[in-house]
């Protein structure tokens, strides 16, 4: 019983650090403008559009977070082996990895926005010194917490994956629920922040995104600072969500039989799917179609 | 031929000669694994094979937007396929791993396969499903957009109609039911898939690894699990990346036209699954000669 209920504390503590390094990841792949929505930071120069937004998408999220999560986790293993104390082998590795984190970015912006020299976008020197710190810091926090969690689920809690393939597995988990729930707040709702609310960006406005702020050009610190609010709040749920579930049902129902801990999952999946369904109802009783229903044909 | 006079649905052209040759190479990387390991090796490469499948088969069902879907122009979640796919996929490998560590080494060998591999198809469909939810919940009460399909005129599972909720200029925004359920299935069958090839390969390690290295089966165990677990992490992207090029880009589930091309996707992930599967398997058989 004492086993489970440790279980469960260190469950719940890696289900906040889960949350906390959704919310951070989200917020940082904004700032860089590494999701999805890149495309259109990309595309804006080639349509006449100049801009002062930061542009790091040489990966995709997952693999970008898998590599900076396992390298942060393989370095605070391999301190942890150095008989190094595991708060300050983890402080440790995530700051080496999160120095990779930099050295990606920075490369990734002055190459991705050197190849638009053509259409007249400049590199902005100042954006590179005031941005790729700021990313820095949002990095290091989602490395940080997910390297943490995985060192809570490999010691604590007995995992038999090694703390940098857990690193691995969890960096591309992060990176694949922050860029599915934060990518359309960042892309939809920032980048075309001068469109309907309430309606998706019409595809002839593509290339068209924001560019000027309340008081000057609009930067990517301006584009975080708004996305944090429901985008990172929501892939930090996400993400909580997904580590403390599955953490959840594994601590408590897999040492009673392992069938409950499958039947709980099948049970949490059919809530999720009652619960989107309902949302889906919502939306569309509340908000109403855009035309007229079409009337069926005699 | 050059590209420009290329048809244009050559992309979801079916090419039984293509196909022909890949089942042929399979069954030669199965004959080459059965004249080099013909038991446990042989037996890890045919789960391999069958991982490799559920998890090509899998990706396809999951509802995928990419950048279209990041600005609301097109249905389904705003990632790469690939990406998504994997990320679900790990989540179930997770879960699957730690069943196989809780379970008692008395239990039936079968019995033991049949509750790993739910353990991780649950883990995927659980990680699927948050994740699918949340996106619907973001884009309704974070943008104020309806979910609506671009490829149908009605849902096929709820009936509701699809056209009328789409905004003006866009192909659909958001995941109408059928793409969330079909996201489940894809994560369920990814995990599943790659729980198996790790359960697998684990066994194989767990049981030729001691009389390679002269250690005992308690020493060797973290090895044959890191192994085990990277190869799995591995295929999963070799086959989520393959299928994504059948995909070509984007897809909004099972009842998206591009889905019909799986049987395609398969073959390609039996092929590679089978060549990378009979690596895995080589590292612990001794060379004859």
């Amino acid at each position: 019983m004492e086993h489970i209920v440790f279980g469960i504390g260190i469950t719940a503590l890696a289900g906040a650090l889960a949350t906390v390094a959704g919310s951070a990841e989200d917020t940082e792949s904004n700032i860089g403008s590494q999701g999805d929505p890149n495309s259109q930071v990309q595309l804006a120069p080639q349509m006449g559009f100049l801009h002062r937004i930061f542009n790091k998408a040489v990966a995709g999220e997952p693999p970008a977070y898998g590599l900076w999560c396992c390298l942060g986790a393989g370095l605070a293993w391999a301190f942890m082996a150095m008989q190094i104390n595991p708060v300050l082998a983890i402080v440790l590795g995530c700051v080496f990895a999160t120095f990779v984190q930099g050295v990606y970015a920075t490369t990734a912006y002055v190459g991705r926005t050197a190849s638009l020299a053509k259409f007249g976008q400049p590199v902005y020197v100042d954006i590179l010194k005031s941005m790729t710190t700021v990313t820095m810091a949002h990095a290091f926090i989602a490395i940080f917490c997910t390297v943490t969690l995985c060192h809570l689920i490999n010691t604590a809690l007995g995992h038999p994956f090694p703390l940098p393939l857990l690193g691995l597995i969890w960096g591309i988990a992060l990176g694949a629920a922050g860029s599915a729930t934060g990518n359309p707040y960042y892309g939809k709702e920032r980048q075309y922040q001068n469109q309907k609310f309430g309606a998706g960006v019409p595809i002839s406005a593509s290339g068209n995104i924001v560019r000027y702020a309340e008081a000057g050009e609009r930067n990517s610190i301006d584009n975080g600072w708004f996305t944090a609010k429901i985008g990172g709040s929501a892939s930090g749920i996400c993400f909580g969500l997904i580590v403390f579930l599955e953490l959840w049902r594994t601590v408590v129902f897999e040492a009673i039989n392992p069938w409950y801990a499958i039947i709980v999952g099948v049970l949490m999946i059919l809530i999720f799917t009652v619960i989107d369904r309902y949302i889906e109802v919502w939306a569309r009783k509340t908000y109403g179609p855009y035309t007229a229903p079409k009337e069926a044909e005699a | 031929m050059s590209a420009v006079a290329a048809k244009p649905a050559a992309g979801s052209a079916m090419n039984p000669g293509a196909m022909a040759v890949g089942i042929i190479l399979t069954l030669i990387l199965v004959g080459i694994c059965y004249v080099m390991s013909p038991g446990a090796g042989l037996m890890a490469l045919i789960g391999v094979v069958i991982g490799g499948i559920l998890i090509g088969f899998g990706t396809h069902f999951v509802p995928v937007g990419g950048a279209p879907a990041a600005m609301g122009q097109a249905p389904g979640i705003a990632t790469g396929v690939a990406m998504l796919a994997t990320g679900a996929g790990v989540a179930g490998l997770f879960g699957g791993a730690w069943a196989a560590e809780t379970l008692p080494a008395t239990m039936d060998p079968m019995m033991q396969l049949l509750i790993v591999v739910c353990a991780g198809g649950v883990g995927g469909g659980l990680m699927m499903a948050i994740t699918c939810m949340m996106v619907n919940f973001l884009y309704v009460f974070g943008m104020g957009i309806p979910p609506a399909s671009g490829k149908v005129a009605n849902d096929p599972i709820t009936g509701d109609s699809q056209a009328e909720y789409k905004s003006q200029g866009t192909e659909g925004h958001g995941l109408p039911f059928v793409s969330f359920v079909g996201g489940v299935i894809g994560g369920t069958l990814g995990g599943a898939g790659g729980t198996l090839i790790y359960f697998e390969l684990l066994n194989l390690y767990e049981g030729a690894l001691p009389g390679i290295m002269n250690v005992t089966a308690a020493q060797v165990l973290p090895i044959a699990v890191s192994l085990a677990g990277m190869f799995a992490v591995g295929l999963f992207l070799v086959n989520a990346v393959l299928t994504a090029y059948n995909i070509t880009g984007t897809i909004e589930g099972p009842h998206d036209p591009k889905f019909k091309r799986w049987p395609r996707s398969i073959v390609a992930s039996a092929v590679a699954s089978a060549l990378c599967g009979l690596c895995a398997v080589l590292i612990v058989v001794p060379l004859p000669f």
